[in-house]
């Protein structure tokens, strides 16, 4: 960290977000229902605003907002990478909400849970993290039941219980902290929490990041909610709760083995649990959860090598839009069985082409931008010396390819459906994932010019 | 780099195929205008590629590609009238690039490289209309013979890498400017070989043949091939490298005397058939023997006067063949009255190439025998001389003679370029004047070159004059100037038909013995496999069925903490890190 501020504008993009949501509440209050995409709107705008303050940011020295805000390359990479994700994700609720009472309401909860996760991403001091938490969860668990039907109000409970649980451990996680050292600031810890009160601090982080223990809710969520809201959830959170899991393990606490075991059992039960998954939702869910396993490889491997950052970095952001575009195939799709996908490719020959590619990407299949992440995570393994894990994710890897192309078999079979909706968003999503993993050389050149 | 455009946009042609004729002519025009200012400016340019190559435009290159894409530019504006299809148009396009990069090469790899896609194309030029089997056999021969002729510009390359890498030079590898200065015995090898090729290229003995062959292609392609490219790389090659054959002492003397026993025996061949076009491509070469006669200046300006006047009667006689459907001499009369515009021009044409004065073929014609010193040469080259006014002379008075009233009306945009390569052919005797003849020679690189004298050029223009008139008399036709020598039965019997008793023997050996032995191993295998089957397999697919089913089976395990109840999620949530938390406190 080179410098302190004050500068409310190194804030920019989450304020803006922010801005977004207010804005967006209030027009919701004063606009009769059927225009109520009108707030939709405003908040693309407030996104594509903090798009462009973060684009033009990043590279510059690193600084740190009112001592509690880290703003470097983790941060903006997580504000690229939340705002645009959050950005596809509007249009995908926007063919959803119409004609819903709240309409707005559910735009307005996206932005917040949107801006906790960016904050989750920049803390840089325990008690901002445990309100971000907060700021990124409640508004999720809102989502989650937004639909007030019997499987989203479940799932939307158990989403809440399990959250408030970890959650409550993290906040005991935080005073234990506090309690030895004295202080909540990251650079101040010095790498010398405590052990109980590191797990008690993953356990929070890890619900929002879907890794074991805390990943129950994964499959039920996203399975009970609507689907943009399932795309939602598995993607914008976990971005923030990944950078904050690597900011903890970087900052705060030196136990490599710790996040390492994690890593792998998550992958490996997630592949596992996926199967035997006839529901193409558990089978996303499920999937994430294995992803979440190999984001927490780089996380184990914080400060052991120079590779864990831009692993983690760009897996995180070539994971978001390869899995958002693999739930707005099903959003557009409207089948969650997967005998449903039989002869997608007949139908709409492009969305088909884009679940291929969205698919073997979370495979991690050349060129996709998915395949460069995870060769940066298992060159960070191996770097740190955690070579087992490497072995371990490669693995996981092969066998995550049997429940992936179980899934892109039938695409190309015989078979008759439903006529399928709009799937733009699953080929921009596809279409970024291919133009980030063939340009991955270029973007990861871009930080090293503008940082160090 | 002129050559990129028109091979890009023939390239684009053959794959994208919409609006190819006016795509076609107006690439051409552009690559014309680029040609005249790459004549003006004459860029350079050089590039790493096995070693270091180039392009650039010279004095010699500079009328070459103006020559080049001049006469494309008219053949193209023609072929509109007659062939509609993307193929052809984009064929011509990449024919016409081809010998743009071969004419500013300066380095034999690219210039190989040119020479060969410029073979190709005349390949599948010749060959277009490819139902025919006989056309796509005249054009398989008229490849086979150059290509037969190329291998002599490998060997060229082969040998002038070898002198390098032997060291004892300097300057550009395979470089053309280099060449002179080669140690023995590569020198004589390098010359040798560029000398087979180029006299392969432009049909000299004993490789004319393939030019008759080359006759089954459409007229346009005719044209050019026989006017600015192909035959006339041949014999750009050999002014390109003349100072080389100087060099050598032996190489000047035998390609003039290959150029002028050519001039004159396939000259005899035009005087003999009865066919307009295989009259016109047997003079073609005998012209072209002229050009490679010893006299850069001369050849240069033999060359550029020649492609006009030779694509013009090609054309000429395209047109004929399009609206009369006869190409045969005794049914062309009455011709030229019939189709004036063409008729006139032919004629223009005709008596240019007779050498009749003032036309264009009489002064250059003249320039390059001025340069021969050889006084039976000289003898060989008068005789040729007058051997082509006789047999222009008959092509013109079959067309003229008679009139005739039936046909298809005529054409006026596609013939357009007739009237223009007729001005052409008349007027490009202009560079024997003395002022031009001294600019000339300069600015083809061969300063000081020898100029005619009125005398001979009074006397050539006597017998040409003399010559023409024998048109009128009937001439007796040997059969075996008819069949042009029976070259190509004599290439057949005396190369072909060994070479290909040998390839069959060769093939029952790869087929008998060497297949035999791959074959074996195959079954060796195969039966290697049977035998393993049985044990191992059984094991190998147990292995593999075990795997599978045991990775259900943790699947279904995996499965079995998401009970669906909360409370046992929270449970097992606690227990999980109550049981990190212990570890983590006993480990540490």
């Amino acid at each position: 960290m080179t410098g302190m501020a004050e500068n409310p504008l190194d804030l920019l993009p989450e304020l803006l977000i922010l801005a977004g949501a207010v804005l967006g509440l209030l027009t919701g209050l004063f606009v009769p229902r059927e225009r109520q995409g009108v707030v939709a709107w405003i908040c693309a705008a407030a996104l594509a605003g903090s798009l462009a303050a973060t684009l033009a940011v990043i590279g510059r020295p690193d600084v740190m907002a009112f001592e509690s805000f880290a703003v470097d390359l983790p941060t903006n990479v997580a504000r690229l990478t939340v705002a645009a994700t959050t950005l596809l994700v509007l249009p995908l609720a926007r063919s959803w909400a119409p004609g819903d009472r709240r309409e707005s309401e559910v735009y307005t909860l996206v932005m917040l849970a949107a801006l906790g996760a960016l904050v989750l991403a920049g803390a840089d001091d325990l008690l901002v993290l445990v309100a971000a938490y907060l700021l990124a969860s409640i508004p999720a668990y809102a989502l989650t039941g937004f639909a007030k039907d019997a499987a989203g109000t479940e799932a939307a409970l158990k989403y809440y219980l399990l959250g408030a649980f970890l959650g409550v451990l993290m906040l005991a996680g935080v005073t234990l902290v506090y309690g030895t050292a004295g202080v909540t600031a990251y650079p101040d810890l010095d790498r010398a929490a405590p052990g109980v009160a590191v797990v008690l601090l993953l356990a929070g982080l890890l619900v929002k990041a879907g890794g074991v223990p805390g990943h129950f809710w994964v499959p039920d969520a996203a399975e009970g909610a609507s689907r943009p809201v399932a795309a939602f959830l598995t993607t914008v959170p976990k971005a923030g709760a990944f950078v904050a899991l690597y900011r903890l393990a970087q900052d705060v606490f030196d136990q490599p083995m710790l996040p390492a075991v994690l890593a792998a059992v998550t992958m490996t039960l997630g592949n596992l649990a996926a199967f035997a998954q006839d529901n193409v939702r558990r089978l996303l869910a499920y999937s994430t959860v294995s992803q979440a396993g190999y984001l927490l490889v780089p996380v184990a491997m914080a400060g052991r090598g120079d590779l864990a950052e831009p692993a983690l970095l760009f897996y995180v952001a070539a994971y978001a839009v390869t899995n958002l575009g693999a739930f707005a195939v099903v959003a557009a799709a409207g089948t969650d069985r997967l005998s449903g996908y039989a002869g997608l490719a007949r139908r709409s020959p492009l969305l088909a082409f884009s679940l291929v590619v969205c698919l073997l990407g979370l495979v991690g299949t050349p060129p996709t931008a998915v395949f460069v992440g995870k060769v940066l995570v298992f060159a960070a393994a191996w770097q740190g010396g955690y070579a087992w894990l490497a072995v371990v994710a490669a693995v996981n890897t092969v066998a995550s390819l049997f429940y992936y192309l179980r899934w892109i078999r039938p695409l190309y079979a015989e078979g008759e459906g439903e006529p399928v909706g709009n799937g733009w968003v699953a080929c921009v999503c596809a279409a970024v994932s291919l133009v980030l993993g063939i340009a991955s050389g270029a973007v990861l050149l871009i930080p090293s010019g503008g940082i160090n | 780099m002129i050559w990129i455009l028109p091979t890009a946009v023939g390239a684009l042609l053959l794959l994208v195929r919409r609006a190819p004729r006016a795509t076609a002519v107006s690439t051409a025009a552009a690559t014309l205008a680029l040609a005249v200012w790459a004549a003006v400016t004459r860029p350079a340019t050089s590039f790493p590629l096995i070693f270091t190559s180039g392009f650039s435009v010279d004095g010699l290159a500079a009328v070459m590609v103006v020559t080049v894409a001049a006469v494309a530019l008219a053949v193209l504006v023609f072929a509109t009238g007659e062939l509609r299809e993307a193929r052809f148009y984009g064929l011509m396009l990449i024919f016409v690039g081809a010998m743009l990069a071969t004419v500013t090469a300066t380095e034999l790899t690219v210039l190989l490289m040119g020479w060969e896609v410029m073979g190709a194309m005349s390949y599948a030029l010749i060959g277009y209309w490819w139902r025919d089997g006989d056309r796509v056999t005249s054009a398989g021969v008229a490849f086979v013979t150059t290509r037969a002729g190329d291998l002599g510009l490998y060997v060229a390359a082969g040998a002038a890498f070898a002198a390098f890498t032997t060291g004892g030079t300097s300057g550009q590898v395979l470089g053309l400017a280099a060449l002179p200065e080669l140690p023995q015995p590569w020198r004589d090898l390098v010359a040798g070989g560029i000398v087979l090729a180029a006299l392969g290229k432009s049909a000299q003995l004993p490789f004319s043949f393939w030019l008759s062959r080359a006759m089954a292609g459409p007229s346009p392609v005719s044209a050019l091939l026989h006017s600015a490219t192909m035959v006339a790389a041949g014999a750009y090659l050999l002014l390109r490298v003349e100072p080389l054959l100087a060099a050598t002492g032996w190489a000047g003397p035998l390609v003039a005397w290959v150029g002028g026993l050519t001039a004159l025996l396939l000259g005899g061949v035009a005087l003999a058939q009865r066919d307009l076009k295989q009259l016109l491509a047997a003079s073609t070469c005998a012209q072209l023997g002229f050009m490679v006669m010893g006299s850069v200046a001369g050849g240069a300006a033999h060359l550029v006067a020649h492609a006009a006047v030779k694509s013009l009667l090609f054309l000429g006689a395209g047109a004929w063949l399009t609206a009369l459907g006869t190409k045969d001499l005794s049914e062309l009369r009455g011709a030229g009255r019939r189709y004036p515009v063409v008729g006139v021009s032919f004629a223009v044409g005709a008596l240019a190439l007779a050498g009749l004065p003032p036309l264009s073929l009489w002064v250059t014609k003249d320039s390059v025998l001025a340069a021969v010193h050889d006084p039976w040469l000289h003898a060989v080259g008068l005789a040729a001389g007058a051997l082509s006014a006789a047999y222009a002379g008959r092509a013109l008075v079959a067309v003229w003679r008679g009139s005739r009233s039936d046909g298809r009306p005529a054409e006026t945009l596609s013939w357009a370029p007739l009237p223009v390569l007729a001005a052409g052919a008349a007027v490009l005797g202009v560079v024997g004047l003395p002022a031009v003849w001294a600019w000339w020679s300069g600015l083809v690189g061969d300063p000081g070159a020898a100029r005619v004298d009125a005398g001979s050029l009074a006397l050539s223009g006597a017998l040409a004059a003399a010559a023409v008139l024998t048109a009128l008399v009937r001439l007796p036709e040997p059969r075996v100037l008819t069949g042009w020598l029976g070259l190509e039965a004599a290439a057949r019997a005396v190369l072909w038909r060994p070479l290909l008793a040998l390839a069959r023997g060769a093939a029952w050996f790869d087929d008998r013995v060497l297949d035999g032995a791959v074959e074996a191993v195959p079954r060796l295998g195969m039966a290697a496999a049977r035998l393993a089957r049985t044990p191992f397999e059984m094991g190998v697919d147990g292995v593999v069925r075990a795997v599978g089913g045991a990775a259900m089976g943790l699947g279904r395990l995996a499965r079995r903490p998401q009970t669906g109840q909360v409370h046992t999620y929270l449970a097992q949530a606690a227990v999980g890190l109550i049981i990190l938390a212990v570890a983590i406190v006993l480990v540490r």
